[in-house]
């Protein structure tokens, strides 16, 4: 092995890191203080409620954590423009075709039809997934819920011939895609960062930033080639 | 003198044993029967000394007309013109004693008045319906009444939705009257009911908008939930409520368009369940596969 090629890399800067706090501190803040008002009619909701200090405040936190998510995502949006700046913004978490290559591939693999893992880059597409996923809930979501915390304001805007409907179809997307994105981030996320067998309990990753080569190597062999590949061949 | 003092106690003890003519119907008197008896003539006790009406001592305030031949001597005031109107016009629907039913005119005319007028009072006394609900339909029995702020009054914020819901959502009462089909169901969906049934104060019940005693039909232009006066009625808790906002709250059913945007929803919602889901499973497969029959397939 070359000595140049060091045994860990930075995968997430400090900023990247504390953008991911906030971001999960709030989501979860959103989905617990939600719940109880999505499944009102379900025992235990009265006590999930109470948790949070009675329903006027567990509304009041649920506005103030929908707003700390909100700057968090404005917020990336300006770090991703600073990157872009300093030219370090590589485009590697832009889903490509390559990711549905890579898709029907990992399935063959894990049904046998191959013995070749996809070789993914420095994300893989479940990952570019997790990614692109909050974008698609502060889009519903979000715009959602800001309709809905400001209805007087908002329905002036929406055309006539809505009015019958829009509230109902608002509602919905809020809620239902609150339970989407929670389902998927215990389901997907929780799995590929805790449970999976090489990183069980947890990954470090989130705090540390950091990523042992060997792994990197193992789960993103593209992005090790793009980064040591070079060198290794000198 | 010690047989006079003996005779004076006598007497003295007779007085007190034998309720006099005026004294006969204190509730003590009634409960000495009714408290123990059973079926709908039956007054708890307990229940009624904890109610609002407990201190009310004279049974025969309400029970102005009591009939048979165990009540005779216990008569009460004259029932007045009002009450002997509603009574006759309730008397369908409250068989045991109708006069006693509209007696709650008599200390509360105030609400009489506004309850005339609305369009359950005038069911009730134009058209003699004996399914408009009376005093006793919403509140309860007078015997066992709480104050509005107490949990187990029927018509407490948070319990009045159920309450107007026994009609409102009964299918019969739905057909008779052409009541919005599935109009409970609707509020209890939205952002009101839900807010009300996790105890949100200012979540607005059924009366915060419909109104109470004053009730109105949605036919009529009087109504606080038609027109103009909706705007101001929504404006109590949301400031600056125009004719487009108001519009969101009609209980009316799902539109189509929601209906099938929810639809959608739920598919994409369930579809990206199912597959990640299956993701995660092949994933786990898979890798106990290569770790069982592939040695060093997961660390190469």
């Amino acid at each position: 092995m070359n000595k140049s090629i060091p045994t860990e890399i930075e995968r997430f800067d400090l900023s990247a890191r504390i953008q991911h706090i906030i971001l999960f501190t709030s989501f979860l803040v959103l989905a617990f203080t939600g719940w109880g008002l999505k499944y009102a009619y379900q025992e235990p909701a009265s006590a999930w409620i109470r948790f949070w200090g009675g329903a006027r405040s567990a509304g009041i936190i649920h506005r103030v954590a929908g707003i700390i998510l909100l700057m968090d995502f404005i917020y990336h949006q300006f770090y991703i423009l600073n990157l872009f700046r300093k030219k370090d913004l590589s485009l590697t978490i832009v889903p490509m075709p390559k990711d549905l290559r890579d898709l029907i591939q990992n399935f063959m693999y894990y049904l046998g039809l191959t013995k070749e893992r996809p070789s993914f880059g420095k994300f893989s597409y479940l990952q570019k997934f997790d990614y692109w996923a909050v974008y698609w809930g502060m889009m519903i979501i979000g715009t959602s819920g800001f309709f809905l915390t400001y209805p007087v304001m908002v329905s002036s805007i929406f055309p006539t011939w809505t009015l019958a409907w829009i509230w109902d179809v608002i509602f919905t997307m809020h809620s239902d895609e609150a339970l989407l994105a929670i389902v998927f981030i215990f389901i997907i996320h929780f799995y590929s960062e805790h449970l999976k067998s090489d990183v069980f309990p947890m990954s470090w990753l989130w705090l540390t930033g950091r990523m042992s080569v060997d792994q990197l190597k193992h789960h993103h062999p593209e992005e090790y080639e793009r980064l040591f590949g070079e060198k290794k061949n000198k | 003198m010690r047989y006079w003092l003996n005779v004076l106690l006598l007497l003295l003890l007779t007085l007190v044993l034998v309720p006099a003519a005026g004294a006969a119907t204190d509730a003590a008197t009634c409960l000495g029967c009714h408290g123990s008896m059973e079926g709908a003539v039956n007054v708890n006790q307990e229940k009624f000394s904890k109610s609002v009406h407990g201190s009310m001592n004279d049974c025969t305030m309400c029970h102005m007309a009591l009939k048979g031949a165990q009540h005779q001597g216990l008569a009460g005031g004259k029932p007045d013109k009002a009450v002997t109107e509603l009574a006759a016009a309730i008397s369908p629907k409250s068989k045991i004693d109708p006069i006693a039913g509209a007696a709650c005119v008599n200390c509360h005319p105030d609400v009489y008045a506004s309850y005339k007028a609305s369009v359950h009072g005038r069911n009730v006394i134009d058209k003699k319906s004996s399914d408009g609900p009376i005093c006793i339909s919403c509140h309860g029995s007078p015997h066992y009444i709480q104050p509005k702020s107490s949990k187990e009054s029927a018509v407490n914020h948070f319990n009045v939705v159920q309450t107007c819901a026994s009609c409102h959502e009964e299918k019969m009462m739905i057909e008779k009257y052409g009541f919005t089909p599935n109009l409970v169901e609707r509020y209890k969906e939205s952002f009101h009911g839900r807010k009300l049934k996790v105890g949100h104060g200012g979540a607005p019940s059924c009366a915060d908008c419909h109104g109470a005693h004053d009730i109105k039909s949605d036919k009529d232009p009087s109504s606080p939930v038609v027109g103009a006066n909706k705007i101001k009625t929504c404006s109590k808790c949301h400031p600056g409520a125009t004719e487009k906002f108001v519009a969101a709250i009609t209980h009316k059913p799902l539109h189509p368009i929601a209906h099938f945007s929810e639809i959608a929803l739920i598919i994409l919602t369930v579809g990206t369940f199912i597959f990640i889901i299956i993701h995660v499973l092949l994933d786990i497969f898979a890798d106990i596969r290569d770790r069982l029959f592939r040695k060093g397939g997961s660390n190469e």
